[in-house]
């Protein structure tokens, strides 16, 4: 049979299947990307603030968690936590991996973002007598996210990217149901190319709207 | 902690040869690759810059579609789909190894065409001008004066990228080639340790790609000093 057959047989049925794995997709990277961007903030302020503890756990955290592969991080915590007495959900799993993994790179974002901001808007923030909780909370970080915007956005897309693995620890995303496709059907030509026009009708957009975030960033600045 | 460090007492000496042996392959994966990766992001940064619009356009539809791609649907389809594509040849040399080379060969050309494509983005256009109206010809105004001010500018997130390809490799495990992470799955399923075993194969993970950053991070203080 060729490609084609297979396609005009078979492609509705493969479609409708690989669509209904988004919703899975998606409701792992949406609370992966909040836990990250809220988790990678108090890594980054750990990692800036006065205390020597306080930074070495931030630096030790950082550099292990980029220093190895987020599936060896996702299986730790999906095959390796029950050992401890706690077992996630592949849900649960994927969120707290893909949410560890990304707050570790974040918080070199936020890093970068907070120092580019100009020293004197904080000491301007001091000489009005905000506290440093303060400069930071209504002066440095409202500034500092416009500035990360675009990557932001770049996270986001590595985020969704990141969401294939995820099947090694069992969540039934859209990978997982173009596997079971293949197995069923035995059409991984067909199966895997479809999925991957999939991610790239979400990556394409995604990645031309932070290029842009980014001209405009560089307009304004 | 303390039932942690009995079980690597009990079982690090089996455990540790073996994985340090598939670490070999990760690193043939990572070596090979990148190569690979290298030579690909040559050939589409020349199309890419090339005046030739049919050649432009191919050169930028590789690129988006192979950085838009997750790695692992990439190596999925790099793998799985060329031999039912075209089933009349014979694929039996077609192994896992080779596929999650040339996957991995394929994103990282589309990443590094894009960041030599800024190294040659970032020079001025005189030096071109004044290297052809000195009687280079194009090529030769590459070869003696874009390519090396280029390289100071590019060989940063080069090597960057080759540190995160180190980790990459892991996800060949997904097709089935047989390196560190699959052998990690092995031994933690076979004996019953997914903790103590995937913490090790981090360690491993970690042992190989943390030193290279160190040298990098130092290489580009350097880098930046002599500026």
């Amino acid at each position: 049979m060729s490609f084609l057959q297979i396609l005009d047989q078979q492609g509705w049925y493969f479609l409708v299947t690989l669509l209904s794995g988004w919703p899975a997709t998606i409701s792992v990277a949406i609370p992966s990307f909040f836990f990250a961007l809220i988790f990678g903030l108090v890594l980054a302020l750990l990692r800036m603030a006065r205390s020597r503890l306080s930074r070495g756990f931030a630096i030790a955290y950082i550099e292990f968690f980029r220093g190895t592969p987020a599936l060896v991080q996702l299986f730790v915590i999906y095959f390796g936590l029950p050992d401890l007495g706690y077992s996630p959900s592949p849900f649960q799993a994927a969120v707290i991996g893909l949410g560890m993994n990304g707050a570790a790179y974040l918080a070199e974002i936020y890093r970068a973002g907070i120092e580019s901001i100009h020293q004197g808007q904080k000491e301007a923030a001091f000489a009005l007598g905000m506290t440093p909780t303060r400069a930071m909370r209504y002066i440095v970080l409202p500034q500092a996210i416009r500035v990360m915007t675009p990557a932001l956005t770049n996270f986001a897309i590595v985020l969704l990217k990141d969401t294939s693995i995820i099947f090694a620890v069992g969540v039934v995303e859209v990978m997982a149901l173009a596997r079971n496709l293949v197995t069923e059907t035995l059409q991984s030509g067909v199966v895997y190319l479809m999925a991957g026009a999939l991610y790239l009708c979400v990556t394409i957009p995604m990645s031309h709207l932070a290029a842009r975030l980014e001209r405009n960033r560089r307009a304004w600045q | 902690m303390e039932k942690l460090l009995a079980v690597y007492v009990d079982h690090i000496d089996v455990w540790l040869p073996e994985m340090l042996f598939f670490s070999i392959t990760t690193l043939e994966i990572a070596i090979v690759s990148f190569v690979l990766a290298v030579a690909i992001g040559l050939v589409l940064v020349m199309l890419r810059v090339s005046k030739i619009s049919p050649l432009v356009t191919l050169a930028i539809l590789i690129i988006e579609v192979a950085r838009g791609l997750p790695i692992v649907v990439l190596l999925y389809i790099v793998y799985f789909v060329p031999p039912q594509l075209v089933s009349g040849w014979n694929w039996s040399w077609y192994n896992a190894f080779v596929g999650a080379v040339l996957g991995l060969g394929i994103h990282g050309g589309a990443i590094l065409a894009e960041v030599f494509r800024a190294g040659i983005e970032a020079l001025h256009k005189g030096q071109r001008e004044a290297a052809l109206s000195l009687g280079m010809t194009p090529a030769k105004s590459m070869r003696y004066i874009l390519v090396p001010q280029a390289a100071r500018i590019v060989l940063p997130p080069v090597a960057n990228y080759g540190i995160g390809l180190l980790k990459e490799t892991s996800l060949c495990s997904l097709i089935g080639v047989n390196e560190l992470m699959n052998d990690a799955k092995s031994i933690a399923f076979a004996d019953y340790e997914p903790m103590a075993v995937f913490l090790l194969a981090a360690a491993i993970y970690f042992a190989m790609s943390y030193p290279l950053a160190l040298i990098l991070r130092h290489v580009e203080k350097r880098l930046n000093f002599s500026r």
